[in-house]
């Protein structure tokens, strides 16, 4: 071991995993209905369909892929991100996991690199070092061909 | 919706206002709205005032400015269609006999909200990554992918609302010559495809109704046709499989099919009945993907009524005939009322250059963040 890795926190508790092992993609935190079956993201303590409303929900992991129903380019540097990357813009896209949610949330990659259906990967982006700690938010990558 | 009509408007013209207090632009549109009306600040019976960037109790202290007559005075927040919200609880409480006359205010400074939040720089969730650009950038990239949309249909939905709010002496945007397609196209990209001439101005403004008992509208002003509210309706999100919570500035299109179905309903009147609309158009995908929500168009036709300048004044429904959010601006609160002051004075036959023709009819879409729809339909005696 030479330089340990910092240790990585997320933006925001209660949305995603960070696994232990730095090249293993990270889950999304969900909610099953336990009655009915909807999976919402990100948690809540009550189904939302109006036909049930049930209070007997679940705490699950989603992803870490999906398929990508729509995307843009933000022509503005990240807020709160100093990282380089994200100075000359970033991917935000709507991506449909298989459970069933759509979620929106920041692409990895330039514009000519999206395209609507292909499939994606969540993965752990860093923001910023944060009291000796990377910040991380989860964003989607689209998936190489035949991987 | 029976028996209530808009009795006043006034505005105090939206724009960059920093050296302007809430206060004196709330004055100056409400005192223009009762003018209007032929009435006084003693005659009106209740005040329902919107905002959403001004501190706690801003409503009342700055309904002060009138007078303190005691009446009560209620605030509404419903995010970009608190004027919107406003004027529908004041119609309602008049619908319902609580008030004969009633005072619905909306004011915001969005110059000040800008100094005073650039103070911090952490982001404080997950949900700062999305910029309203990028949100409806989505709707604009998923309607390329459906229906073979192309950036230059937004671009001509923002030249006309460029080229509207220029007839418009209210209007934030004031345009010295016609804006084109290309002009717009070739601003500076937000999110792609959307260009900052694709999409609405931060600015400062004031905007009022007077809102009464119908009969009275015909007593005060007997000179001019009585313009009645005859539907309002107000929607927040219903759940469907695909709903979006996190992230998302605006809920799913149905809200806007739901609630402009019910108003349709209620007035006793249909989409090919409307001769003007204003919609939110806070970015011009929006108002594209809006006139088929409302029925303006049958659903994949918005691109080809486009092309024909069906929206445009002198068009099938001209829609945003103001200038729209695009053009006229949205400061915030007073954004729905400043669409119900276009609309009363169209109804009127008293909007100038921008006029249509005969109109009896208009539609007034807000949408509000959260997220709430609010339709309102006004017509002509």
């Amino acid at each position: 071991m030479t330089t340990p890795a910092r240790r990585r926190v997320p933006i925001k508790v209660g949305y995603f995993t960070i696994p232990d092992d730095p090249t293993a993609p990270p889950k999304l935190l969900g909610t099953k209905c336990n009655s009915c079956g909807e999976h919402y993201f990100p948690r809540r303590a009550i189904c939302a369909r109006a036909e049930c409303l049930s209070e007997d929900t679940s705490d699950v992991e989603m992803g870490p892929r999906g398929t990508l129903y729509s995307y843009t380019f933000v022509h503005f540097p990240l807020f709160g991100s100093m990282n380089m990357e994200h100075m000359e813009g970033y991917g935000v896209g709507q991506v449909d996991l298989p459970e069933g949610p759509r979620v929106q949330l920041p692409l990895a990659g330039k514009q000519g690199d999206f395209r609507i259906g292909q499939t994606l990967q969540a993965e752990l982006d860093t923001l910023r070092e944060d009291g000796g700690n990377d910040l991380v938010i989860v964003r989607f990558r689209p998936v190489e061909e035949g991987r | 919706m029976k028996d209530v009509a808009v009795l006043g408007v006034g505005m105090h013209r939206f724009g960059m206002w920093s050296d302007v207090s809430n206060a004196t632009m709330a004055r100056e549109a409400g005192m223009a709205a009762l003018r209007d009306a032929g009435l006084s600040f003693r005659d009106v019976h209740a005040a329902y005032v919107g905002h959403i960037f001004a501190p706690v109790m801003a409503g009342v202290r700055v309904m002060k400015e009138f007078g303190l007559t005691g009446i009560p005075v209620q605030h509404i927040e419903n995010a970009s269609a608190t004027g919107s919200a406003a004027f529908r609880e004041a119609c309602l409480a008049v619908a319902a006999s609580h008030y004969d006359i009633v005072m619905v205010l909306g004011f915001d400074k969005m110059t000040t909200m800008i100094q005073q939040s650039t103070a911090g720089t952490a982001p404080e969730s997950m949900e700062d990554a999305i910029l309203p650009a990028a949100f409806f950038a989505l709707w604009a990239t998923r309607r390329m992918h459906e229906r073979g949309m192309k950036p230059e249909h937004l671009a001509r939905i923002a030249a006309k609302n460029f080229n509207n709010g220029a007839l418009n002496p209210m209007s934030q945007r004031q345009a010295d010559k016609p804006v084109t397609v290309e002009k717009v196209l070739g601003a500076r990209m937000l999110s792609w495809p959307l260009t900052t001439m694709m999409s609405c101005p931060i600015g400062d403004g004031a905007a009022c109704a007077i809102i009464g008992r119908a009969d009275l509208a015909k007593k005060l002003r007997p000179d001019r046709p009585v313009v009645r509210v005859t539907a309002s309706n107000l929607q927040s999100e219903k759940y469907a499989r695909g709903h979006l919570f996190m992230g998302p500035v605006v809920g799913p299109p149905q809200m806007t099919i739901d609630a402009s179905k019910a108003v349709y309903e209620e007035a006793g009147v249909g989409p090919e009945d409307v001769d003007l609309v204003q919609v939110h158009d806070a970015f011009a995908i929006e108002e594209l993907e809006y006139y088929e929500l409302l029925g303006l168009c049958k659903k994949g036709e918005a691109e080809a009524c486009i092309e024909r300048g069906d929206f445009e004044l002198g068009g099938r429904v001209p829609v945003s005939t103001d200038g729209g959010l695009i053009a006229r601006g949205h400061p915030g609160g007073p954004t729905g009322l400043a669409q119900i002051w276009d609309t009363t004075l169209q109804l009127r036959g008293e909007a100038g250059k921008r006029q249509v023709d005969g109109a009896r009819i208009g539609l007034c879409h807000m949408m509000g963040g959260g997220s709430v729809c609010v339709i309102h339909i006004l017509q002509r005696d």
